[in-house]
């Protein structure tokens, strides 16, 4: 019955039109076409006025990879789903919902217009035009329901997606990006509304033919019921109405992704497709061949063309906006307005450019830079301030959905800044201290390994004799008074478990990873090179690391500039040993206790597990805090803040955090496994005046504390 | 070549400190030196000082009149060289003073005299020798001038006691020199300090602060401390090169010299020009996070701390 | 406009030092090296001379001593000094002021300058002399202490800091030598890039008796010279308090108290 039904089913598409008006309908769907085309080959062009690395930025015979694997994230919805699971269900509605109906329409469209003119052959009826409108129906209905969550969202004003930029004042006039908030509106909007034009149109269709198949689009059913009663000259006015308006605002809408934030289509899946791995952890040497260029991003023209593919990829999703604790804590500085900021200045800075540019440029590679020479960091840029405010911890890279690079990008601003001498007075002596003793203490290098002639054995010189391990101590755990008792505790520790190792005494340096990160790139490849050359004359079997930034820049920043080790960090050691029964705790000690994951142990190098498992065996409860994992939240030094004083007054991050902790319930320890974290949270907790609710313990210690049976007091042994 | 030549010093009509303390000096040496002390007033009226030069054991007074009112360092220069000329003297004492340092070594260096610059002490071995601070004052240094038949010393303030003034009428006499058209700069004014509202010099109680304080934006917050302990809040000299301090309240050999009942100094490491401004204080309190500051050198108690934790504490108390 | 600027290596002593074992210095080890706090204003002076000026001006930065003293010469060239010269003599007693002045004298005049800038001191030896007998040395008109400066065609007008914050306004014809002192501007920071590009930038050695200064007339020019050196006497030194910060808060307003009533 079904089959001898569907055989008769199908519509005409260009129901009672008049031939001229046809021609209309298709000059304006080829205009709508060439302006699209217009839209993505603008960008091209002008991402490539960025000379600051090359295009595309990887091999030509990785992109199919690339692509494939862009791909794979953008129909899994992995990255959007991440941190808002209703986000992402809603995204993936309106994604596969708008790929097909699109596609649906390219369906109908092939028969109009190919097959039926040229063959002959009509597919467009009987169970496949049934099996389209089921279709097409459930995924209309996905679409609309997605943009009404979306709508929802933005309804109840989510800070995300509250433009107010951090940056600047209430009273500046770029303080309110309003036109941003209507932008939002329109496109959600305009979805909306040809979702539902489609659907009404369905039900004008049916109410006119009344057709008994009706009721499985149901859909377009449902508003056929409503219309029963209108008059047919009334619904066939209706009918070509309503078809217009469809048609009109879909072709005008294709022909505005380019230019709108529906642009985020094209430019996010290059951009996922692009995402590198490393971002942030990994920062980009200066290319050679720019080595006489002053260093880092000034104008645009500096940027890298994938720099400037990111500004345009960004969805204004504000996730990294949240993320950010620069933000957070009351900082000019929102990941996301420097990324908008920057966009809207490139977007200024090549509008003079016409077809007849574009056209050129695509034809004759690339034309002169233009508006891309002036300065993007200013007052009414990206002010030096913000830049500043950054702690270069990731957790907006890690957060971004499209893999945009925030964090590297406002370190090649950092990097002009500093060949510019636009730098914290502070910073600028922390950074002199550093050249002149390697260290960013200023103390003599000979007093680097004093802390371990306080031991009563004598840690071997890893210069001087083969070691297993190699420990890089890192500076705040050789001078620091608090962490050097740790860097004992850790001595004692690898000591009484029998570990062969060695440190380097007054051979170390910096490591770099913080300076690299202040935009100090020739303090970074000096303090490197000298680590290197120093490694490089030891023999060991691996590095352990006590600073997690150490670790990062050991680990990921030095095989580039030619020292290719493993390197771990004494966490890992630590359950090594303790697995092995190297270390054996003499009681289980029953702490309730919260964990920070530091930036550069989690969020940088995913070593998310070792600490907690090390917890677990010393029979601590752990209790996490809601800002947990890849999500850890900045202690406030990173990225060279630790040398930059804070203003005073304002909340620090490390204080924000400890709030975060003592309103757990019942939290005795507030565990960290960073050197910088022992400094910055412990000034917190008093700073906060939480000294009687929760204290600091390094991992080390309570590792330490388990080792001694129950009543003998920690710290006298070994 | 025998005697000592005192310079002495005077800004806009009046002596400085510091005159009577080079005589103090002089004359601690007066009698290896050949037994005889003269003091040389150049200025403009320099008869106006010769009372306050009273001093007993002052040989003579030399009264070097010149064409500009104010200190010229050219003129001090020329007059200085034509009165060593003149008295041979093989010691001439200057105080270490800004003054002095325009135009002293320059005099030295043409006349190929013995020199020394900031010296902390006198003494006499065949010659004069002197101690001076070497490595930012860590160590001491002790200097002669063998084979030279004058020479320029230039002594830090605060080492000797004044020498009191009051005795009979010292002998003057005055010294025409031709000093027409040695000036080499044009005087325009003077400027006083900014913002004098306030004189650290005559307050019982300071609370002075220094590098540790970081931030301009930390500064309120130590008023509200100076004001809450009844103090008056001074600094050094970094913080008015920052321009976060007006230089009013800069204690130190290029600010104002010092000596309140109490000095409470945080985050103040205490570098040379530092102590030479506030080290007679009676009792000096210092507060630095680094155990080995210098200012614990010369402080009378010490704590190791966070100036910002300590000031803290330090509301609570009062 | 030529301006020089004689620059100085200060070394730095450690904390924990050793005297040579026979009392004439200290063991090198314990010395860290840097460019005097007081020469980075007078180079930042310099420099910003040259850029607000449109003629062409040279920034020449000029120092005595050995090899390593150049890496106070890279520091100036990396902040834009335009070229720099080392007078090199192993056997100079830089520590004294008038010897010093006496070889940058001989240096600087082969460069005709239009002026001079010295910072007023340096960190290590205080004598806040070196730059005016230089100005001895060459008969240049001079002022010391300045703390602001304003350059008017063949003149400057400067602000002499006098002792507790009173200032002095002079005019001074060029050339002219001036010691600049320290919060004058805000020097800028010479990053490790510039450093080692510096190191393209044209730096003559050349030794003092290629200037004509031979053994005797170094020593003729000494103003002094050292008998010894030693550990200076601290007295008693600080009573140090012990405990928490609140115990010593504690004890300090209990001092605070009882002086303040006496």
């Amino acid at each position: 019955m079904l089959a001898v039904l569907a055989s008769v089913k199908t519509r005409d598409v260009f129901w009672h039109f008049v031939p001229w008006l046809k021609v209309v309908w298709y000059v304006l769907a080829v205009g709508s076409v060439f302006v699209f085309a217009y839209g993505v080959a603008r960008p091209l062009v002008k991402h490539r006025r960025g000379k600051g690395g090359p295009w595309p930025p990887v091999p030509w015979r990785e992109l199919p990879g690339r692509l494939a694997g862009g791909l794979r994230l953008l129909l899994s919805h992995r990255t959007i789903g991440r941190r808002s699971h209703a986000v992402g269900w809603a995204h993936r509605g309106i994604f596969y919902g708008w790929i097909v109906l699109f596609a649906g329409t390219v369906v109908l469209g092939f028969e109009t217009d190919f097959t039926d003119p040229v063959f002959g052959w009509k597919y467009f009826h009987g169970n496949f035009y049934l099996g389209y409108k089921e279709a097409l129906n459930v995924f209309g209905t996905a679409l609309v329901a997605g943009v009404l969550v979306m709508m929802v969202r933005r309804a109840l004003h989510p800070p995300r997606l509250d433009y107010d930029r951090p940056d600047r004042a209430p009273d500046d006039p770029q303080f309110d990006r309003r036109t941003y908030r209507v932008g939002d509106w329109v496109f959600v909007g305009t979805l909306l509304v040809i979702a539902l034009t489609g659907f009404v149109l369905e039900g004008v269709r049916i109410a006119m033919s009344t057709p008994g198949y009706g009721g499985t689009q149901f859909g377009g059913w449902i508003i056929a019921q409503a219309l029963t009663g209108v008059s047919a000259p009334v619904l066939a006015g209706l009918r070509h109405g309503l078809w217009w308006f469809h048609g009109l605002l879909a072709i005008v809408f294709v022909a505005a992704i380019p230019y709108t934030k529906a642009a985020h289509m094209l430019t996010s899946y290059v951009s996922l497709s692009l995402r590198d791995p490393l971002a942030g952890k990994r920062l980009r040497a200066i290319p050679p061949e720019r080595a006489s260029e002053p260093a880092g991003y000034g104008t645009l023209a500096d940027f890298s063309p994938l720099h400037l593919l990111h500004l345009d990829a960004c969805t204004k999703c504000g996730r990294c906006h949240v993320a950010c604790p620069a933000n957070a804590t009351g900082r000019p500085l929102s990941p996301r307005d420097v990324v908008l900021e920057l966009r809207e200045q490139s977007n200024n800075a090549f509008s003079s450019v016409g077809i007849g540019g574009v056209l050129g440029a695509l034809v004759d590679g690339q034309a002169d830079g233009g508006g891309f020479k002036t300065s993007v960091i200013g007052e009414d840029g990206v002010r030096t301030e913000t830049v500043w405010s950054c702690m270069q911890c990731n957790a907006c890279v890690e957060a971004c959905p499209v893999g945009i690079e925030q964090a590297p990008i406002i370190n090649q601003l950092r990097r002009r800044l500093v060949e510019e001498g636009e730098l914290d007075p502070n910073l600028q002596s922390t950074l002199q201290v550093i050249h002149k003793s390697g260290n960013s203490f200023g103390e003599n290098k000979r007093r680097r390994g004093r802390w371990a002639k306080e031991l009563d054995f004598e840690i071997p010189d890893a210069r001087k004799q083969p070691v297993d391990v190699l420990w890089f101590v890192g500076d705040y755990a050789s001078f620091d008074p608090r962490s050097q008792q740790i860097s004992q505790g850790l001595a004692r520790l690898l000591h009484q478990a029998g570990v062969d190792f060695g440190i380097l005494y007054d051979g170390e340096r910096n490591s770099g990873n913080d300076v690299r990160r202040v935009g100090e790139e020739g303090l970074f490849e000096t303090l490197a090179e000298q680590n290197i050359d120093t490694l490089s004359g030891c023999e060991f079997d691996r590095i352990i690391t006590t600073d997690p930034h150490s670790l990062n820049t050991l680990r990921n920043e030095y095989p580039a500039l030619g020292g290719s080790w493993r390197v771990a960090h004494h966490t890992t050691l630590l359950l090594e040993l303790l697995r092995e029964g190297k270390l054996e705790p003499a009681r289980a000690l029953g702490h309730r206790v919260t964990y920070h994951d530091p930036c550069h142990l989690g969020r940088f190098n995913g070593e998310y597990d070792n600490p907690r498992r090390i917890l677990e065996l010393l029979g601590c409860t752990l209790v996490e805090m809601p800002r947990n994992r890849d999500n850890s939240f900045c202690c406030g030094a990173g990225g060279g803040r630790i040398w930059i004083p804070d203003k005073p007054g304002q909340e620090r991050p490390s204080e924000n955090r400890i709030h975060e902790a003592v309103s757990l319930p019942d939290i005795q320890y507030f565990v960290v496994a960073c050197p910088k974290d022992v400094t910055m949270y412990e000034d917190a907790i008093k700073t906060s005046g939480n000294a009687d609710h929760i204290e600091l313990r390094e991992l080390t210690e309570l590792v330490a504390e388990a080792l001694v049976p129950a009543g003998e007091p920690v710290g006298a042994g070994g | 070549m025998s005697g000592v030549l005192v310079v002495a010093e005077a800004r806009r009509g009046e002596l400085r400190d510091v005159s009577l303390e080079l005589i103090s000096a002089a004359l601690s040496v007066k009698d290896q030196a050949g037994g005889r002390v003269a003091v040389a007033v150049i200025d403009q009226q320099p008869d106006r000082f010769v009372d306050q030069l009273a001093v007993d054991g002052v040989d003579e007074v030399l009264l070097v009149p010149t064409p500009t009112e104010h200190f010229e360092a050219h003129v001090a220069g020329r007059a200085l060289t034509e009165l060593i000329a003149a008295e041979s003297p093989s010691l001439v004492l200057l105080g270490f003073t800004i003054d002095s340092l325009g135009f002293a070594p320059a005099v030295a260096a043409k006349q190929g005299l013995g020199f020394a610059s900031d010296a902390i002490s006198l003494g006499w071995d065949g010659g004069p020798i002197v101690a001076r601070g070497a490595y930012g004052d860590k160590l001491v240094s002790e200097l002669e001038f063998p084979g030279k038949e004058t020479t320029v010393v230039l002594l830090r303030a605060g080492g000797f006691e004044p020498a009191q003034a009051g005795g009979a009428a010292p002998a003057t006499r005055t010294v025409e020199l031709s000093l027409d058209g040695v000036a080499k700069t044009e005087h325009l004014g003077f400027q006083e300090a900014e913002s004098a509202d306030v004189d650290i010099t005559k307050s019982e109680f300071l609370l002075s602060i220094g590098r540790g304080v970081e931030d301009k934006d930390n500064i309120p917050r130590f008023e509200e401390l100076a004001e809450k302990l009844g103090a008056t809040l001074s600094s050094s000299r970094p913080l008015v090169d920052a321009g976060w301090m007006p230089s009013a309240r800069q204690v130190g050999q290029s600010g104002k010299t010092v000596k309140p009942r109490v000095y409470l100094a945080l985050g103040i490491s205490g570098a040379v020009q530092h102590l030479a401004g506030m080290r007679t204080a009676e009792t000096i309190i210092a507060v630095n996070t680094d155990p080995e500051a210098p200012i614990f050198g010369v402080a009378t108690y010490g704590a190791v701390a966070d100036m910002f934790e300590l000031a803290d504490e330090l509301e609570q108390q009062f | 406009m030529k301006i020089v600027v004689p620059v100085k290596q200060v070394a730095a002593l450690d904390d924990e030092f050793e005297l040579l074992d026979d009392g004439s210095g200290v063991d090198p080890d314990f010395l860290e090296f840097d460019l005097n706090e007081w020469d980075a204003f007078s180079l930042e002076v310099a420099l910003q001379l040259r850029e607000a000026s449109d003629d062409g001006s040279e920034v020449v930065a000029v120092t005595v001593g050995d090899e390593e003293s150049e890496e106070a010469l890279l520091s100036c060239l990396a902040k834009g000094a335009d070229r720099a010269v080392r007078v090199s003599d192993d056997d100079l007693a830089t520590d004294d002021p008038l010897t010093v002045a006496r070889v940058l004298a001989a240096a600087v005049e082969r460069e005709s300058a239009d002026l001079v800038l010295c910072g007023v001191q340096s960190s290590d030896a205080v004598n806040g002399a070196t730059g005016v007998a230089l100005a001895g040395y060459l008969d240049l008109p001079h002022v010391a202490v300045v703390k602001a400066l304003e350059h008017e065609n063949g003149s400057v007008v400067v602000d002499r800091e006098l002792e507790g914050g009173l200032v002095e306004r002079l005019r001074i014809g060029l050339p002219a030598l001036l010691t600049i002192q320290t919060g004058i501007n805000q020097p800028r920071y010479a990053n490790l890039r510039a450093i080692k590009q510096a190191r393209e930038k044209p730096l003559d050695v050349v030794e003092a008796g290629e200037l004509g200064l031979d053994q005797d007339a170094l020593a003729a020019a000494a103003g002094s010279r050292r008998r010894g050196l030693s550990p200076p006497d601290r007295g008693e030194g600080a009573e140090m308090m012990s405990g928490g910060v609140d115990e010593m808060a504690a004890r300090i307003a209990e001092i605070v108290r009882e002086r303040m009533s006496g």
